[in-house]
């Protein structure tokens, strides 16, 4: 349109790019789950929406009184910061509660797959590479402790910890890395034994099984790496 | 006054700033800004998280409202959070008797 241009700008427009630019900023560095993130920056700008407001009520015009509310919030990069510690044990948190929800199901499929395979779990004695099973007691000897302590470091407690939320999210990162290392484990002795066993296989339940932890392994892989990332931030 | 400064009163800050009742975060900087007399100006990085911090640990409850045409956030005491700002008073009163008796300048034990 040929006169757009000499139109005067609109000051609200003026004071909304500012706010925008200012929360797309604390978006661009501002970690954790996306529903979690949207939350923040709503809130955030509820905020900056009241400070503009006050710097207005003080007789500023509305672009110059979204200038002084973004001056007022801070660097957006520390506002970011300042959520990471939060991010972090959120994450922790989610990641520990998922994998202690979820472990009975993985267990028990494995279970259910086992007593359908005719594999020969306890005979007196481990054989072949059944030898390796112990080390799946080993491996929830320490994951379900870790996973227990991020989310009794997230809680209450955090309270009087000191590092809450980089204990948190440690715990977690090595209870989804020892959770993926023992679905590892888990499919690589049951497909062997299912390659080698003469016993009649009841294939839909070690399917389902070989499925569940093969999903777990993916998903407790990622999550361990997430964990650690978003911790490392929060140092 | 600089936030570092508060480390470890932020936490009974906030809780004593919604014990009159609900606020949004906007509000509870301004309120520790105004009660205070201008001493406490937390940073937004600093009363946000430390607000969504104290709800996740079961001090605060918070809900989305609508006031006046606009979606707000606002936080809340809840029953352990009166404990634990009934605590942090508590632990507050000793620690500054203590040192304003240490700082008052009234003569110190002698050495022996």
């Amino acid at each position: 349109m040929a006169g757009d241009h000499l139109t005067a700008p609109d000051p609200d427009d003026d004071a909304a790019e500012v706010v925008r630019g200012y929360l797309a900023a604390v978006a661009a560095a501002l970690i954790g789950p996306q529903p979690w993130r949207a939350d923040v920056l709503a809130e955030l700008r509820d905020g900056l929406d009241d400070a503009i407001t006050d710097h207005a009520d003080g007789g500023m015009q509305p672009a110059a009184a979204a200038r002084a509310a973004v001056a007022e919030f801070g660097d957006p990069y520390r506002v970011a910061a300042g959520f990471a510690g939060e991010a972090a044990a959120r994450v922790a948190r989610r990641v520990a509660v998922t994998l202690l929800a979820t472990g009975p199901l993985v267990a028990v499929s494995w279970l259910a797959a086992f007593a359908a395979s005719g594999a020969p779990m306890w005979q007196g004695r481990l054989s072949g590479v059944w030898v390796l099973m112990p080390v799946i007691g080993l491996v929830l000897a320490v994951a379900v402790p870790a996973a227990l302590l991020a989310v009794v470091a997230t809680g209450r407690a955090e309270r009087w910890l000191s590092s809450g939320s980089r204990l948190a999210s440690r715990a977690a990162a090595l209870a989804a890395g020892l959770c993926a290392g023992g679905d590892v484990l888990m499919l690589v002795v049951f497909s062997l034994w299912l390659v080698t066993t003469t016993s009649g296989v009841l294939w839909p339940v070690a399917v389902w099984a070989m499925v569940v932890s093969g999903l777990r392994l993916v998903l407790a892989s990622r999550a361990a790496r997430h964990c650690a990332a978003v911790g490392a931030q929060a140092a | 006054m600089k936030a570092e400064v508060l480390k470890g009163h932020l936490d009974g800050l906030l809780l004593a700033s919604l014990e009159a009742g609900p606020r949004h975060g906007y509000a509870v900087i301004e309120a520790l800004r105004s009660g205070s007399g201008g001493e406490f100006d937390l940073p937004t990085g600093t009363v946000y998280p430390a607000l969504r911090r104290l709800e996740r640990t079961g001090l605060l409850r918070s809900a989305w409202t609508t006031v006046g045409g606009r979606k707000r956030r606002t936080y809340e005491l809840t029953a352990a959070g009166v404990r634990a700002l009934a605590e942090e008073r508590s632990s507050w009163q000793r620690f500054s008797t203590a040192m304003s008796s240490m700082l008052a300048g009234a003569p110190w034990p002698a050495t022996t």
